[in-house]
């Protein structure tokens, strides 16, 4: 049995968890869910001992413990599977479930024992797998299963469960089903962390919602609660939202179309379309397919079937490059540090870098002075705060990096932008000044695709949310931005399977 | 279980094969003189080397580092140890195992800086490099050295059945290599680490020990090599060392060792300088240009790299 008590954790400027409790009973599976950001990560992080709390307590079994090491926490008995394979590809099966603390005779491995304790485990499981084969090659599923043998290796009386669904196949999941309830049938205490309420359903007795780093619903017998309860203690009230004032309805012709496309990255049959002046949302978990689909209308991926067209005319983007010259379209990445912007280069260069074709001079060369007025122009409307435009952008707080990484595509004179989880880590100020750019800026008659994980951040911004999920549209909500009733409506078609 | 088919068709057999193969060819087209009690000591006596310092590489490569001061340590160690035993009169039975601990030491201490500073290993290894080729400068200037212990000299020549002392010793080290990477405790550590750090880490075992421990091994190897060249060069000079880089990476490479860490191969790199070693020795008998034999590895070593990389990505 775990119980968790009060646990608070800070990190600089955000209390990730601020009160979070649970209690997994053994013998049975306990889910742990939240949105993105509520705190699931960090109160794993601290449950294997990877973090250390700030406040509150943990026991195991009766006892109270301190796991300031993953290892202190497998020799409390919590074994854990994370979301990332955590397997050594070159090692045997057996070697890999034993990693831990590897049998030695005399300095050297003991083959012998390493099999007999990889094969127990193994049989525990079910798992019909020769210890002495490489793990290089096996299929995903089986690693998963891998994992979980080499997390009972530790005599696991808890065992953690991180989103292990994400990336199997229905029949892989049930496998994994069956394996989760033997364990709970033989008195193992599971915590099985996802985003799938139907999995939830299907699996689990008992649940603990995160919200904001605390528990709004604490370890409570999921046969008295309806999906809705569910989603409602998931998403709770808006109190960061800011208000912005309500913009006049869109009724351009769109430049934006996709007509029943399907992708080569696994879409199938979207459809959607974006008019000028208009911020349409795109929302969905985690592997919805959202940033693949933004990447297939930039022509990284391929469409194989359906239409995509661009002010009206069917087209076929080749390449980023050609969707910037061509079309008028830019992306601004989710990842701004790795895909959008040159950390160790000046302001001026970074935006002007998308249309050096155009200040270039008669001899060839980008004349600096007219690089650094259109990057004054851009620096004063976003209203990018800095000394000098020769600033490198490194030095640059997260919001002015993510304004310049907004500046650059502006100066390019793009129609439509596609913007991807435009505010993680960035603070909530610089988040709200963030927010009421792009509300200007679309205002202004840009179009915007934004993709965001941030539910509220959705709410506040968008006109029209598609909802997708399993790389297709489940359902489309006008945003009335309420809060609460667009929530619920969101989260209703995601999980509009479940219960 | 390892089937008769996978063993076929795996990268050390394939090697086997070439060295095998390549060997005959040679012995036939040189009219059998290949086959010479000289000729197999001369042979076997200039792989020793090769062999060690690729080992010397390959444990750093073992662990996701690389080891770029390989040739500038082996240079400094050799000529310390020629110009403690010829200028200085310090014993053999000393020079020796001195030349071993001062190869581990700079190991250590190149470990030790990647840890410390978390400085890419590339860096590191670049900046000792340098530093070491200015002290190798130091100790010897201009000159070799050569009159240092004759039993040392008398060993380097030294062989048994035709083949030589010094090649024996780097057969030795490559066992007791393999063995420690594949059954020894830490060796398993140093692999886990090179082969996926997070799971290391999360299995209990400590990167950084790891990586000093790859970084000590490979100074050792090369301390080693150091002393094999004392005992069969002609004698130590500034130069010895300048062309070891090359080659220490590319008997790994070509055995089938994975530049990003955890996978390696000591009988496919021990196989690797071998052939590399017939490159050079069709170079002689042919009297080819000397820059072919470069040009030749080098090819190899860029076309091992593509395949492994295609086979990684199908």
């Amino acid at each position: 049995m775990l119980i968790a008590q009060d646990l608070v954790k800070l990190f600089p400027g955000v209390r990730a968890l601020d009160g979070a409790s649970l209690r997994i009973e053994p013998g049975s599976v306990h889910a742990l869910l939240g949105e993105n950001g509520a705190g699931k990560s960090t109160l794993i992080k601290i449950l294997t001992g990877v973090y250390r709390p700030d406040g509150g307590t943990l026991s195991v079994g009766g006892v109270e413990v301190h796991l300031d090491s993953p290892q202190a926490a497998s020799r409390a008995g919590v074994g854990v599977v994370h979301q990332e394979r955590n397997l050594v590809p070159e090692f045997s099966i057996g070697e890999n479930i034993v990693l831990q603390r590897l049998p030695a005779k005399g300095g050297l491995l003991d083959r012998a024992a390493i099999r007999a304790e990889a094969k127990r485990c193994l049989d525990l499981l079910d798992l019909d797998l020769d210890p002495d084969r490489r793990v290089r090659g096996l299929p995903v599923s089986q690693l998963q299963l891998i994992e979980v043998a080499k997390a009972l290796s530790m005599d696991s009386s808890v065992l953690l469960l991180d989103e292990p669904t994400t990336a199997s196949t229905p029949s892989e999941v049930e496998r994994l089903f069956e394996v989760i309830r033997k364990l709970r049938d033989n008195g193992t205490a599971v915590l099985f962390v996802s985003h799938k309420l139907e999995e939830v359903y299907e699996l689990c007795d008992t649940v603990t919602v995160l919200r904001d780093g605390v528990s709004v619903l604490e370890s409570t017998p999921l046969a008295d609660l309806a999906k809705q309860d569910l989603i409602s203690a998931m998403v709770g009230r808006a109190h960061s939202a800011v208000d912005l004032p309500a913009r006049p309805a869109v009724t351009a012709e769109p430049v934006l179309e996709l007509s029943a496309v399907s992708t080569a990255a696994g879409h199938r049959d979207i459809s959607l379309s974006l008019r000028p002046g208009e911020i349409l949302g795109l929302y969905g978990l985690v592997g919805a397919g959202r940033s693949e689909l933004a990447k297939a209308v930039l022509g990284l991926s391929a469409i194989t079937a359906g239409e995509l067209r661009v002010r009206g005319k069917a087209v076929n983007i080749k390449d980023v490059r050609d969707a910037l010259r061509g079309h008028r379209i830019g992306y601004v990445p989710e990842d701004r540090k790795e895909e959008g912007l040159f950390l160790d280069q000046p302001v001026t260069k970074n935006i002007a870098v998308a249309v050096w074709d155009r200040l270039r001079t008669r001899i060839g060369g980008v004349s600096a002075k007219s690089e650094r007025a259109l990057a004054e122009t851009y620096v004063e409307r976003l209203g990018i705060r800095l000394s000098s435009t020769d600033k490198l952008v490194g030095e640059l707080s997260g919001g002015n990096q993510q304004k310049v990484s907004l500046a650059k595509w502006l100066a390019a004179e793009t129609e439509i932008l596609i913007i991807d989880e435009p505010t993680v880590g960035i603070d909530v100020r610089t988040k709200a000044a963030f927010h009421e750019l792009i509300w200007q800026l679309a205002t202004d008659g840009l179009a915007v695709l934004l993709i965001t994980s941030d539910l509220v951040e959705m709410v506040t911004l968008a006109d029209r949310i598609v909802v997708m999920r399993d790389f297709h549209v489940c359902g489309e909500v006008v945003n009335d931005h309420e809060y609460e009733p667009t929530s619920h409506r969101v989260m209703g078609l995601i999980h509009q399977d479940a219960e | 279980m390892i089937t008769l088919d996978a063993r076929l068709r795996s990268n050390e057999t394939t090697l086997a094969v070439v060295a095998v193969v390549g060997y005959t060819a040679l012995v036939v087209t040189s009219g059998g003189s290949l086959l010479s009690g000289s000729a197999i000591e001369t042979f076997f006596a200039y792989l020793a080397v090769p062999v060690l310092i690729g080992l010397a590489q390959l444990v750093a490569l073992a662990v996701g580092q690389m080891n770029l001061s390989v040739g500038a340590l082996g240079g400094f160690v050799a000529c310390a140890g020629g110009v403690a035993m010829a200028q200085h009169g310090v014993p053999v039975w000393l020079a020796v195992p001195g030349a071993l601990a001062l190869g581990a030491f700079v190991g250590v201490l190149n470990g030790l800086l990647v840890v410390l500073t978390r400085i890419n290993g590339f860096i590191v290894t670049l900046a000792t490099m340098t530093i070491l080729t200015g002290l190798q400068y130091e100790l010897v200037g201009t000159t070799t050295v050569s009159d240092y212990s004759p039993v040392l000299r008398d060993l380097g020549r030294a062989a048994i059945f035709h083949i030589p002392v010094v090649f024996l010793v780097a057969l030795a080290a490559a066992v007791v290599l393999a063995v420690f990477l594949r059954r020894a405790v830490p060796g398993r550590h140093l692999l886990a680490s090179g082969g996926n750090p997070l799971a290391a880490r999360l299995s209990g075992i400590s990167n950084n020990r790891s990586i000093v421990v790859a970084h000590a091994l490979s100074g050792l190897l090369i301390g080693v090599a150091a002393v094999v060249t004392l005992a069969s060069a002609p004698g130590v000079n500034q130069s010895i060392g300048g062309d070891w880089l090359l080659a220490s990476f590319a008997a790994p490479i070509i055995g089938g060792v994975a530049l990003s860490g955890g996978a390696v191969s000591v009988s496919g790199t021990v196989l690797a300088a071998v052939i590399i070693r017939l490159v050079d020795v069709a170079r002689a008998q042919f009297s080819l240009n000397p820059s072919w034999v470069n040009f030749v590895v080098g090819a190899v070593v860029l076309g091992t790299v593509v395949l492994t990389h295609r086979r990684g990505a199908a």
